[in-house]
């Protein structure tokens, strides 16, 4: 009852920007083989946060950081392009931003060495978002999203075309 | 709290009121009059709470909207709290130094694009106002080190003090939710007006003149 009687304090320290990620799933990789994660983000609606790289110096870029499991490297994280846009509070300027939808592309590879089965791969985006007349504290959206690591297939007999078909291999 | 609504409350979570005392035996039956001032009791506060729900959303949406509700700090009439804080030339400045000057308390950070629109207003408004008794103090609150911050204001060439910002000033100063934040402060010390997010130059410049007419020490008292 008490939660409910404080609610609405607690809405009205809530009503900064937010970046929030949609359940990501479990994204099959084979052992020994690099496989590709997608990331799905939204920005709350009137905000817009920078891009991987803004087009300022002073500007905070959004960074992906992840915390693999041993035996599960991380490789190369593909940040969309953001988008060039002008604010009425710098009209002169256009700043790189995401807002709305945005995706992230990561690069596992689990070693050849990892047992298969299911791991989870923490992490986090830092963000600095602004509205059309403030801007916020950087922030750190916590996250993580699983892999199911699988044996790679095992390689396939292949028969001479001219052999026969009654002998096995 | 009202009382009352918290002897519905009490009810509500099973507390029985001294009137309602009865042995097991005489206890009335689940219907009746006194099921029907239960249902009662249950449905005002069911409305009580939806009530509240409703009014917080209200409140977000208007803090949203002005961007200065829900933030906080020392409210108008409140003496601004003092600080210790480094400037870039490596002095120690606390608010009080500017006791008997209006003061114009910005906390901006060079991340914040809406800060640098408002910082050749601060230049002009020093300028004009400053043989009037107006200071201006610029708070960064940047992680990114005194260099970036000292290119930054001789780049958008600010003419005031700029000093290093600190967590602990900064919660005193509301949490610092949003920036730009500024504080407009008379000549004793005291909050004229508080102001959360950018504003335009005219209602900046209205509010150094109030800061300005106020104080023991105000031209004209």
């Amino acid at each position: 009852m008490l939660a409910l009687l404080f609610s609405p304090l607690a809405l009205a320290q809530g009503a900064g920007p937010s970046v929030e990620m949609a359940p990501a799933g479990i994204t099959p990789v084979m052992r020994g083989k690099p496989g590709s994660v997608e990331l799905d983000f939204r920005v709350k609606q009137g905000f817009h946060i920078n891009s991987n790289h803004p087009n300022s110096p002073y500007l905070i870029p959004t960074i992906l950081k992840l915390d693999p499991p041993t035996d599960i490297a991380v490789g190369a994280v593909d940040y969309p392009a953001g988008r060039n846009l002008s604010f009425a509070f710098a009209p002169d300027e256009k700043l790189n931003v995401y807002s709305g939808d945005f995706a992230v592309r990561v690069t596992v590879h689990p070693l050849h060495t990892v047992i298969p089965g299911k791991y989870n791969v923490r992490g986090q985006l830092r963000y600095q978002a602004c509205d059309d007349r403030a801007c916020y504290p950087p922030r750190n959206l916590p996250l993580h999203f699983e892999v199911q690591v699988k044996k790679a297939a095992a390689r396939a007999h292949t028969r001479h075309s001219r052999q026969s078909p009654h002998i096995h291999n | 709290m009202s009382d009352s609504m918290h002897e519905q409350l009490k009810q509500s979570e099973g507390q029985v009121p001294p009137e309602d005392t009865q042995s097991a035996e005489t206890a009335p039956p689940a219907y009746g009059p006194h099921a029907r001032r239960n249902a009662a009791v249950i449905i005002i506060v069911v409305v009580a709470v939806a009530a509240m729900l409703i009014g917080g959303q209200y409140l977000v949406h208007r803090g949203e909207r002005s961007g200065a509700v829900t933030a906080g700090g020392p409210k108008p009439g409140a003496t601004a709290p003092d600080f210790a804080l480094q400037s870039l030339n490596g002095n120690t400045v606390h608010l009080a130094d500017f006791r008997g000057k209006a003061v114009l308390l910005n906390f901006w950070a060079t991340w914040c694009e809406p800060c640098k629109l408002e910082m050749p207003w601060f230049v002009e408004l020093e300028k004009q106002y400053g043989p009037q008794g107006l200071q201006v103090v610029g708070v960064a609150m940047d992680d990114s080190g005194k260099d970036t911050v000292a290119k930054f204001a001789k780049d958008m060439g600010v003419n005031y003090p700029v000093l290093l910002g600190k967590e602990s000033v900064g919660d005193e100063y509301g949490g610092l939710e949003y920036l730009p934040t500024s504080f407009y402060i008379d000549r004793d010390g005291k909050v004229v007006a508080r102001v959360f997010g950018l504003r335009s130059r005219s209602d900046i410049e209205d509010w150094v003149k109030e800061a300005l007419s106020h104080g023991s020490n105000a031209a004209g008292n």
